[in-house]
C-alpha cells in the first residue's frame, strides 16, 4: 500500500553537513535571501507586485500558510509517492510542491471565497459584488474581500494543525490518503465557517453603512467586554491559538498533553488546553501594552484603541513563533538532554527572549528595508505579514527542500524509527508522579506565579529604559 | 551524591519546570484581563499647562475638499502599490514626471517645476497637468483662523496650504487670503502634517508671502523640507517637537508623533482656550484621533471649566468613505466627552457626519458650495465661531 508522506516528517533523517552551528546560519542566510528577495516581487509597497495593501497580500500570506498545512499535514504530500519525495532532489521538491501551494492558493482565493461564495452566497467576499454598492471604491472593496477573506483563515489556520496537533487526526489516522485529508479538512473547514459566524461575520456586518442588522448581531456581543464592536478582539485570541498550537508541536514536542496515557482525554485535554493557553497570552499581551502605553481609550485610533491593541497582542504572539520554528527547525529542538518539562521550558525561555529581541529589532528597522511605515500603529502597519511569510519560507524550506543546502535527509531505517519511538516513550515514562516532583511542582507554582507579578512590575521599567522608536 | 538523591533532584526539576509553567500561564489567564488589574496601570498625571486664553476664534473654511473624486485617489493608491507607497513617488502633481503611476520622485518631478516657483504658478501648473497622474484630482485643505486676544489684539493664522496651485490659489482669491498675505496681516502658516493635499500647495503662499513664518512638524522627510527651500520660503522656519508648542495667549500648537499612510510621519494640531467657553481644536487631519487630541488636553493643558467646547477640521475617520468597525467606537464614545460645537469636515467623511448626526451630537451644518458634497458638515467657504 502507498503511503506518499504519511509521517514521512518524523521517518526522515535529517544529516547535517556540518556542525552546529554552521547549517543553522547558512539556513538562515539562506532563507533570508529567498524571503527577501520574494518580499520584494510579491510584498514591497516599492516593489514589483505591491501586494502589501495591505489586506491583499496579508490574505495571500495567510491563506498561503494554511495551503502549506493542508498539503503536509492533512494530505500528507499526496499524490506524491513516498519514493518520489524520498529521491528527488531537494531544489526541485521546493519549485515543484511550492508552485502547487500557489496554484492550489489562486483557486482557493479566486475560485472559492471570490468565485463561488462571493458570487452565490455572501458578497462581501467578492470584490467585484462590493464596488456595485453605493459609495465604495474599487480599493476598499477590494481591501474589505480581502479581509473576509483572511478573517476565515485566521480560523482555519488555527483549526487545520489543531486537529492534527491536539485530536492526532481521530477519529481518520487510520485511513488512507487522500480519505483522511479530505476528511480533516472538511471537518475543519465546517468548524472554521461556524466559528467564522460566531466571531468575525458580525464585524464585516458592520462594516457597512448602515449597520447590517437583518444579517448580523450588531453592536456585537463582544462589545463591553473588549471594549470594542471590532472583529479584532477575536482575531486576537484565535492568532494566539495559532501560535500555541505551533509552540506545542514544536518547542514543547507535544508536551504536557503527551502525559496523558488515555488516548481520548489526551486528545480532548490537547485542543481545549490550546484554547486555554492562548486565553492566558491574549490576556497577558493585551495587559502588557496597558502597562507599557497606559489604559486603552476608546474611540481613539492607533496605540491606544482597543481594537488596535486586540490586533496587536496577534502580532505580538507570532513574534514568539518565530523564534520557535528556528530552534525546532534548524536547532534541532535544542536542548534534548534534560527531561521533557525541563527541555520545554528552556527552549520557552529562548523563545522569549528571541521573541523580545525580534520585536525590538522589527520595529527599529523594519521601515528601512520592508518598505513599511515607522511606527507600532500605523494602520498599515502589519507586522503579521513579514513574520508569516518568513514562517512560510521556513515550513517550505523545512518540509518540502529538507534544510537543503545546511543539511541532507536520508530516510530512517525501521530499527531507527522503532527506537526513535522508544526513546520517545522513555522520555514520556520519566515524568511520573512521585514526591519529589509533587514537592518541586508546588515550588514551581509558586515560582511561577511569582515570575508573573515580577514580570508585570518590571515590563514598564524595561519598556522605558529601551528606546525603540525614536 | 547518591542515586537516590539523583533521583529526587532529578523530579523535583522536573515538576518545577511543569510547576514555573503551569503557575505562570494559570496567573496569565486568571489575573491579565481582571478588574484588579487596573490598579497597576500608569497614573494619569494632570500637568495643566496654562497656555493663557484667549476672547474668540473665527474660522473660514478656504478649502476642505482635498480631492475631488474618490474612486480617482484609491485607484491610482491601489495602483502605485497601495497605502504605504511614498507620496512623492506616485507622480501626483506638482511632482509628476511623465514616468507613470507610482514611478515618480521629488528630485525628477520638482525638476520640472522648480525654476517657475513660486511667481509662475499657472505656467507650472500647466506642465505638472501634463506629466502628472490625474491633475484634475487635486483639491486641497486650508483654513483662515482669526484670533481675538482677551486685550482685543487680533491674530491671523494659516493652517495648510492645499495641495493644487491652480484651486488652492483660486480658494485663495475667493476668501481674500491672497491680499491677506500681501499685506502681511497672516502671522504664521502652520503645516499639520505633510501630506500631499495640506502641503503640496506650498508654493501658493509664497507666491503671496514668502517671507511667512512656516511651522513645520520636526518629523518631516528630506523631500518635505527641501521642498519648502524650493518653494521659496525666505521667511522662518520652525521645526516642532513633539508636545506642546505656546504660539500665543489661548493657542498653543501640538505635534503628535504617528505614523499615517504614504509614508508620512507626525501631525501638528491646534489648542484654543477660549475665554469661559472652554478648548477648541482645531485640525488638519487629527489623524491622532479627536479623542486621542481631547485626552491629551486633559493630560497637558489647562482649559477654562475643563470644558471640551468645539472641534474644527478634519477627523480622519472616513476619508475615502470607507468604514471600520473601529470607527464606530468612535462614534459610540465621542458622545461622553461633551463638545458642544462640532465643525467637521475633510477627512472626517461625509458617513462620519451623518453617523454624528444620528448619534444627535451638535454638528454645525454646511452650505454646500464651491464643490463641497453635502451639507452634512462645513464646507467650503463656511465660517465657524467659537466665543463670538
Amino acid at each position: 500500500m502507498e503511503k506518499f508522506g504519511t509521517n514521512y516528517l518524523e521517518e526522515r533523517n535529517l544529516v547535517k553537513r556540518w556542525p552546529q552551528p554552521i547549517p543553522a546560519i547558512v539556513s538562515l542566510v539562506f532563507t533570508l535571501i529567498i524571503f527577501y528577495g520574494t518580499w520584494w516581487i510579491f510584498q514591497d509597497p516599492r516593489g514589483l507586485m505591491r501586494m502589501y495593501t495591505p489586506f491583499v497580500g496579508y490574505m495571500y500570506t495567510r491563506w498561503w500558510l494554511i495551503v502549506l498545512i493542508w498539503m503536509v499535514y492533512l494530505f500528507n504530500y499526496w499524490p506524491f509517492k513516498r519514493s518520489w519525495l524520498e529521491k528527488t532532489n531537494p531544489i526541485t521538491k521546493g519549485v515543484v510542491l511550492t508552485a502547487i501551494s500557489f496554484v492550489l492558493l489562486y483557486i482557493l482565493i479566486k475560485g472559492f471565497f471570490e468565485g463561488i461564495v462571493g458570487n452565490l452566497g455572501i458578497a462581501y467576499f467578492n470584490p467585484g459584488q462590493l464596488t456595485k454598492l453605493p459609495g465604495i471604491t474599487e480599493f476598499f472593496a477590494i481591501e474589505y474581500s480581502a479581509l473576509a477573506c483572511l478573517m476565515f483563515a485566521a480560523l482555519a489556520s488555527w483549526l487545520s494543525p489543531a486537529w492534527i496537533v491536539a485530536f492526532e487526526e481521530a477519529p481518520w489516522q487510520d485511513m488512507q490518503q487522500p480519505a483522511k485529508g479530505f476528511s480533516i479538512l472538511i471537518v475543519t473547514f465546517f468548524l472554521s465557517t461556524v466559528i467564522y459566524f460566531l466571531t468575525m461575520h458580525s464585524h464585516m456586518g458592520i462594516l457597512y453603512y448602515p449597520w447590517q442588522y437583518f444579517t448580523s448581531i450588531a453592536p456585537p456581543y463582544w462589545e463591553k467586554f473588549a471594549d470594542t464592536v471590532s472583529g479584532n478582539f477575536h482575531v486576537s485570541w484565535i492568532m494566539c491559538c495559532t501560535v500555541t498550537v505551533w509552540i506545542v508541536e514544536t518547542i514543547w514536542a507535544r508536551y504536557p498533553f503527551n502525559l496523558i496515557k488515555k488516548n481520548w482525554l489526551r486528545r480532548v485535554v490537547a485542543f481545549f488546553g490550546i484554547i486555554a493557553i492562548a486565553f492566558a497570552m491574549h490576556f497577558f499581551l493585551y495587559f502588557a501594552q496597558e502597562l507599557t502605553w497606559g489604559a486603552a481609550i476608546r474611540g481613539t485610533r492607533r496605540a491606544f484603541a482597543p481594537d488596535w491593541r486586540w490586533l496587536h497582542v496577534g502580532e505580538m504572539a507570532v513574534f514568539f513563533l518565530v523564534p520557535a520554528m528556528f530552534i525546532t527547525f534548524y536547532c534541532g529542538n535544542w536542548p534534548k538532554k534534560f527531561s521533557i518539562p525541563v527541555n520545554a521550558l528552556i527552549r520557552t525561555v529562548l523563545t522569549i527572549l528571541g521573541g523580545i529581541l525580534l520585536y525590538i529589532f522589527y520595529y527599529k528597522t523594519s521601515h528601512l528595508f520592508l518598505g513599511t511605515q515607522k511606527g507600532f500603529s500605523h494602520p498599515q502597519q502589519f507586522p503579521m505579514i513579514p513574520t508569516i511569510w518568513l514562517i512560510n519560507i521556513w515550513l517550505v524550506h523545512h518540509w518540502f527542500m529538507d534544510n537543503w543546502p545546511g543539511w541532507k535527509m536520508v530516510p530512517k531505517t525501521a530499527d531507527e524509527i522503532a527506537r526513535d519511538h522508544e526513546a520517545e516513550h522513555a522520555l514520556i515514562e520519566d515524568v511520573k508522579w512521585s514526591p519529589a516532583l509533587g514537592w518541586g511542582l508546588g515550588a514551581g507554582t509558586v515560582a511561577g506565579i511569582a515570575i508573573y507579578f515580577i514580570t508585570i512590575e518590571l515590563l514598564p521599567v524595561f519598556y522605558n529604559a529601551i528606546d525603540i522608536i525614536k | 551524591m547518591s542515586e537516590n538523591n539523583k533521583i529526587k533532584r532529578r523530579d523535583f526539576l522536573k515538576g518545577a519546570a511543569m510547576g514555573v509553567m503551569g503557575g505562570t500561564l494559570a496567573t496569565m489567564g486568571v489575573y491579565s484581563y481582571s478588574p484588579w488589574r487596573k490598579a497597576r496601570f500608569p497614573k494619569v498625571v494632570r500637568k495643566m499647562v496654562d497656555i493663557g486664553a484667549c476672547k474668540n476664534i473665527k474660522v473660514t473654511n478656504i478649502s476642505e475638499t482635498s480631492w475631488f473624486d474618490n474612486a480617482n485617489l484609491m485607484g491610482d493608491i491601489k495602483g502605485a502599490g497601495g497605502l504605504l507607497v511614498n507620496q512623492y513617488d506616485y507622480n501626483w502633481p506638482p511632482f509628476g514626471d511623465g514616468s507613470g503611476l507610482g514611478k515618480g520622485s521629488y528630485e525628477k518631478g520638482i525638476a520640472k517645476i522648480k525654476h517657475l516657483l513660486p511667481d509662475k504658478l499657472e505656467e507650472a501648473w500647466e506642465i505638472t497637468e501634463k506629466l502628472s497622474v490625474h491633475p484634475e484630482n487635486a483639491g486641497g485643505y486650508a483654513c483662515l483662523i482669526e484670533l481675538e486676544e482677551l486685550n482685543g489684539q487680533k491674530h491671523k493664522y494659516l493652517l495648510d496650504s492645499g495641495w493644487s496651485y491652480k484651486w488652492t490659489d483660486e480658494c485663495f482669491k475667493r476668501e481674500g487670503i491672497d491680499k491677506m498675505l500681501e499685506n502681511r496681516e497672516i502671522e504664521a502658516l502652520f503645516i499639520s502634517h505633510e501630506h500631499f493635499d495640506h502641503f503640496w500647495g506650498l508654493p501658493v503662499t509664497m507666491k503671496y508671502d514668502p517671507t511667512i513664518t512656516l511651522y513645520v512638524p520636526d518629523s518631516f522627510y528630506p523631500e518635505g523640507l527641501q521642498y519648502i527651500k524650493d518653494s521659496g520660503h525666505k521667511g522662518k522656519l520652525v521645526k516642532v517637537k513633539p508636545g506642546l508648542n505656546p504660539v500665543v495667549p489661548g493657542f498653543a500648537s501640538f505635534v503628535f508623533a504617528i505614523p499615517i499612510i504614504c509614508r508620512v510621519y507626525g501631525e501638528q494640531s491646534m489648542y484654543f482656550n477660549i475665554k469661559d467657553k472652554g478648548l477648541v481644536s482645531v485640525t488638519g487631519c487629527c489623524h491622532q484621533s479627536i479623542i486621542q487630541f481631547a485626552e491629551t488636553a486633559y493630560r497637558e493643558i489647562k482649559y477654562e471649566n475643563d470644558n471640551l467646547h468645539g472641534v474644527y477640521g478634519g477627523l480622519h475617520i472616513s476619508p475615502f468613505e470607507d468604514w471600520d468597525p473601529k470607527f464606530d467606537d468612535l462614534v459610540l464614545s465621542l458622545g461622553k466627552y461633551g463638545f458642544e460645537k462640532i465643525g467637521c469636515n475633510h477627512c472626517t467623511g461625509i458617513l462620519c457626519a451623518k453617523k454624528f448626526i444620528a448619534a444627535g451630537y451638535p454638528v454645525v451644518r454646511g452650505s454646500a458650495r464651491f464643490r463641497s458634497k453635502d451639507t452634512a458638515y462645513l464646507g467650503n467657504g463656511d465660517i465657524i465661531t467659537f466665543g463670538v
